[in-house]
């Protein structure tokens, strides 16, 4: 699965169609015990959720970004960094309105020579037109082809 | 600024450890963030792909128990930000502990604010670094300063 630096770099501007997440109880619930918190009071949501809540509440998905930088399969992807921004505590039962989409893409090598691709996407979160949180996560995606 | 009340530059946040990363955690996690990559809960796959026979966390679990420490040091609803870089990847059966660093402290809007450099352990090297401001409004009414309690009050949403 190949990608060319011209259609790397198309990506950039590409904006998710955007939409609304709701955190429900029983997800925040299990999400705070896969971290081994106990759970947060005041129906707080795990800070966590700044992951998956922007992503799939903006109508994307990890496997929908995946193939749109076409990345190659288990092993090809690797985390480079979050930048996450808390303007507000996110709560459950609360509706988000998320807008985003991807807002770098660059290609380099590794120290092998292997080609890498760095790719971020960024997501804002809404309550009542209130900027509640900021999202930019970088992703590593690692070419077969030198 | 170099202290505000209950909080100094310099001041350790106290580690939380995470015994041994769990796999069956991450295939819950794996539901929820509707992630399909395998590296996540089949090892047998990993194997094959010459990943070894483990499976790897995943970055948000990573995230969290950094951010677990901080909310157990300055409460639930104290964190602004998290900036974080991953290194190593951590697998299932690591012991991982967080640990943090005063740098900086600051007051924005009657707020008191900590700056930390922050990273995740695994035997000795930092698998995630990176910086976490905290909001330390909670620390500070601890400490016994009311109008930092107003300012958490409003917050937490229990003041008009």
């Amino acid at each position: 699965m190949t990608i060319t630096e011209d259609e790397l770099n198309a990506l950039v501007g590409h904006r998710f169609p955007g939409g609304r997440y709701r955190v429900a109880h029983w997800e925040n619930w299990l999400l705070t015990d896969c971290t081994g918190s106990d759970q947060l009071p005041d129906g707080l949501v795990h800070p966590i959720a700044l992951f998956h809540a922007p992503i799939l509440g903006s109508r994307t998905s990890i496997a929908e970004l995946f193939a749109r930088c076409r990345a190659a399969g288990p092993g090809s992807v690797s985390l480079l960094s979050y930048d996450w921004e808390y303007l507000e505590p996110l709560r459950e039962d609360v509706d988000y309105r998320c807008e985003g989409g991807i807002v770098e893409a660059a290609r380099s090598s590794s120290p092998s020579g292997r080609r890498v691709d760095t790719i971020a996407f960024r997501i804002e979160l809404f309550a009542d037109h209130r900027l509640v949180a900021r999202v930019t996560n970088r992703w590593r995606l690692h070419r077969a082809e030198a | 600024m170099t202290a505000s009340a209950g909080v100094s530059i310099g001041d350790q946040v106290p580690p939380w450890t995470m015994e041994s990363v769990d796999p069956a955690r991450m295939k819950t996690m794996a539901a929820i963030l509707r992630d399909p990559y395998p590296v996540h809960w089949d090892r047998a796959g990993n194997e094959r792909v010459g990943l070894g026979p483990r499976v790897i966390n995943q970055g948000p679990l990573n995230v969290g128990y950094i951010a677990n420490m901080l909310m157990a040091w300055a409460g639930p609803s104290s964190i602004r930000r998290l900036t974080l870089a991953f290194g190593r990847p951590v697998l299932d059966g690591d012991r991982v502990s967080a640990h943090g660093v005063v740098t900086e402290i600051d007051e924005r809007d009657g707020e008191p604010f900590a700056a930390c450099d922050v990273w995740l352990e695994r035997d000795g090297e930092h698998v995630v670094t990176g910086t976490a401001v905290v909001c330390t409004a909670a620390l500070a009414a601890a400490a016994g300063d009311p109008g930092h309690r107003r300012s958490l009050d409003r917050r937490e949403g229990l003041a008009t």
